[in-house]
């Protein structure tokens, strides 16, 4: 691991308008190359406004960010060529095939050509969707959906990968593929930033993962390390029940 | 460009699959112009042309007034007279009630012995005016006075037009005049020949010394009849291409709605220019309904036997017309789609200030017919603006020249829709919505 965070996170807030409880309340922290780092949450905690505010989609109402040594808000062109998103929502064109929404996603970061089509057929063999290419989103399966989903952000082979609950709602076998081949591109040299509400996934797949709740960290660690911390908890989720508490949130 | 040109493709091939879509942006447009149409045209028709309006008619004159008005009735091609209802010879009291019930609209009643009337009163006036000559002996005539006026009685159904009534009124009023002009001229021949045995009467042939000459002027000296398809085919395609809004706006709060919107704006590209992307082929898809809507204005309305659009030679300028108008459109589309939070509330509230703004913009009701302060307020809407291009070029043949203050207009109201978009973009951002 490089001693250089590949994203420095200082004194983050972010207020909602109409909102007087901070989305995010003054978090601060370092993800290092080659990490893949766990968000972990309940709903509401403020994970999917810390990932739409390090992707650009919205300022924070103080703070600062910084992504591979750029400030965020200044050098945002840049930083969007080097980060991958793949939202929470499955963002595509249900009525466009699987190959016309990533041709389009792939045009969009400026890939074309023989280059573009050659990412493409690849990231489709290795996800198990070559054959249902050409047909439309609509008719998809919400496995073979999330792994569409997953391609589009990794085409153009981000330095950094947001991943919002990307193994929600599927299938065990969708899940074991998107897993192993997050593991594969992370051994590659992808950071990868990545939020879920399973925490036995979470504990296997992060180097380090942040607690969060109510818009602030709560606990911050290797998964083992954590457990190390609090020996009376067996597993992750035990320990995430223990910090954020039984109640349920909106 | 490259993203640009992208942006298109894809939007072509979503909207290209949206075949219920389609139906509502190319065919709905026809139908509703054609239906519109046809409705219009017999509206047209009952003050200009073919269509009649039945009037129950009492000659109990059965002279040359009663005849004359009968006639001149009948040659107008206007009204279809008759002298029954259910069989039955009609009476005044008959005639009141039908008119009552909502049967006929009008009922024209002659009293009898008007012609008579006119008859005496003519003599006497002439009889009169001879005197002064020593050609007649007044003695005969001195002290019967002329008569008093006659009553024709016209009965009204109370939803006909004050403009109606006086057109029918003035044309009673003149059958009446011609009457009494051809009685005076044939009367003072007459006597004219007794006083004067040599005196010779010229077959008099009663001519109108003024005829009437309609003109259209136009820019072009093109002087064509404006017809119900050149009211029409422009007012329901601007209602069209203004009401594409709405799949438009659909467009966008679906991506934002589905999540693409978040993925497309994490990406290294300017979402102006994907808008603009959308706005290109939506400009498209106006375009082709508009050839559709003039089409269907050509061919399709005299299959019904509704009078057929007549295109004109402003070719160029009906391009400039239409692409101005549908940037106008789109424009406002895209700062509806932008400013609503919601799929219902920019369906809703983009329907329902298209149908004001076309009200207001004398799509539905013609500006001239507007109270002096709505006519006002009719030149604020942007439909007004294009229908106004609209019109001069298929009325008054206007070129492009002609048409730049309404096209500088319309392109004023996109840019202004585009820069409110812009800057509400800026300091609301659609994502923390």
């Amino acid at each position: 691991m490089s001693d250089r965070p590949i994203i420095e996170i200082r004194e983050l807030t972010k207020f909602y308008k109409g909102n007087d409880e901070p989305a995010i309340d003054n978090i601060s922290l370092d993800i290092f190359p080659n990490e893949i780092f766990g968000l972990l949450g309940p709903n509401g905690a403020g994970k999917t406004t810390t990932i739409s505010i390090l992707c650009g989609l919205f300022p924070p109402t103080r703070g600062e960010v910084f992504i591979d040594g750029m400030e965020l808000r200044s050098n945002l062109d840049n930083i969007k060529h080097i980060i991958g998103v793949v939202p929470q929502d499955l963002a595509l064109y249900p009525t466009l095939t699987a190959l016309e929404n990533l041709t389009f996603f792939g045009n969009m970061y400026g890939l074309r050509g023989q280059d573009l089509r050659d990412r493409i057929g690849g990231y489709l063999q290795v996800f198990g969707l070559e054959k249902a290419a050409r047909k439309k989103i609509s008719t998809y399966s919400g496995g073979m959906k999330r792994r569409v989903n997953l391609i589009a952000g990794l085409l153009h082979k981000p330095k950094v990968l947001f991943l919002d609950e990307p193994t929600v709602g599927i299938d065990v076998q969708s899940r074991m593929v998107i897993l192993d081949y997050l593991n594969e591109i992370n051994k590659l040299g992808t950071t990868i930033i990545y939020t879920s509400h399973y925490m036995e996934e979470a504990e296997n797949l992060c180097s380090r993962v942040a607690i969060v709740d109510r818009g602030k960290i709560i606990s911050i660690g290797n998964p083992k390390e954590l457990l190390k911390e609090h020996p009376e908890f067996k597993n992750l989720e035990n320990i995430f029940l223990h910090l954020t508490g039984k109640e349920m949130r909106d | 460009m490259f993203k640009f040109i992208c942006t298109i493709k894809k939007e072509s091939l979503i909207l290209l699959r949206d075949k219920a879509g389609l139906i509502i942006v190319f065919l709905m447009p026809m139908v509703l112009i054609i239906i519109m149409s046809l409705l219009q045209e017999v509206g047209y028709s009952s003050i200009n042309r073919e269509t009649q309006v039945d009037v129950l008619f009492l000659d109990q004159d059965n002279d040359s007034l009663g005849i004359k008005i009968s006639r001149g009735l009948l040659s107008s091609n206007y009204f279809h007279l008759h002298d029954s209802v259910n069989g039955k010879p009609v009476t005044d009291t008959g005639i009141r009630e039908a008119v009552k019930k909502g049967d006929f609209v009008i009922g024209i009643v002659i009293p009898p012995g008007v012609t008579k009337k006119i008859r005496s009163n003519v003599s006497i006036m002439v009889a009169k005016t001879l005197e002064g000559f020593g050609l007649f002996n007044t003695n005969l005539f001195g002290d019967i006075p002329l008569a008093g006026a006659d009553t024709i009685t016209i009965y009204f159904d109370p939803t006909v037009k004050q403009t109606f009534k006086n057109t029918i009124i003035s044309s009673l009023k003149q059958y009446n005049y011609q009457i009494e002009s051809e009685m005076i001229f044939t009367t003072f021949n007459h006597e004219m020949a007794k006083a004067f045995p040599t005196y010779r009467p010229p077959d008099l042939v009663f001519k109108d010394a003024v005829e009437f000459h309609e003109v259209f002027p136009s820019y072009h000296k093109v002087e064509k009849i404006p017809n119900t398809a050149q009211h029409n085919v422009p007012a329901w395609a601007v209602f069209a291409m203004f009401f594409i809004i709405i799949p438009l706006t659909s467009s966008m709060i679906v991506e934002r709605e589905e999540g693409s919107m978040f993925r497309i704006m994490a990406m290294p590209v300017n979402y102006l220019l994907l808008l603009m992307a959308k706005v290109f082929v939506y400009l498209v898809v106006c375009f082709l309904q508009t050839v559709l809507m003039i089409l269907a204005g050509i061919y399709i309305l005299p299959l019904f036997n509704a009078e057929a659009l007549v295109l004109g030679n402003q070719l160029f300028a009906l391009t400039v017309m239409t692409i101005v108008s549908a940037l106008a459109a789109l424009g406002y589309g895209v700062m509806v789609g932008t400013l609503a939070t919601t799929h219902q509330q920019a369906a809703a509230f983009g329907a329902v200030s298209i149908i004001i703004m076309a009200a207001l913009g004398g799509l539905w009701v013609p500006m001239y017919l507007m109270a002096p302060v709505m006519q006002h307020v009719a030149g604020l809407s942007p439909l007004n603006w294009a229908l106004s291009g609209y019109y001069d070029i298929f009325i008054r043949g206007a070129s492009v020249v002609e048409i730049l203050p309404e096209c500088l207009k319309l392109l004023g109201f996109f840019f202004a829709a585009i820069a409110i978009t812009g800057i509400y973009m800026k300091f609301h951002n659609p994502m923390s919505k």
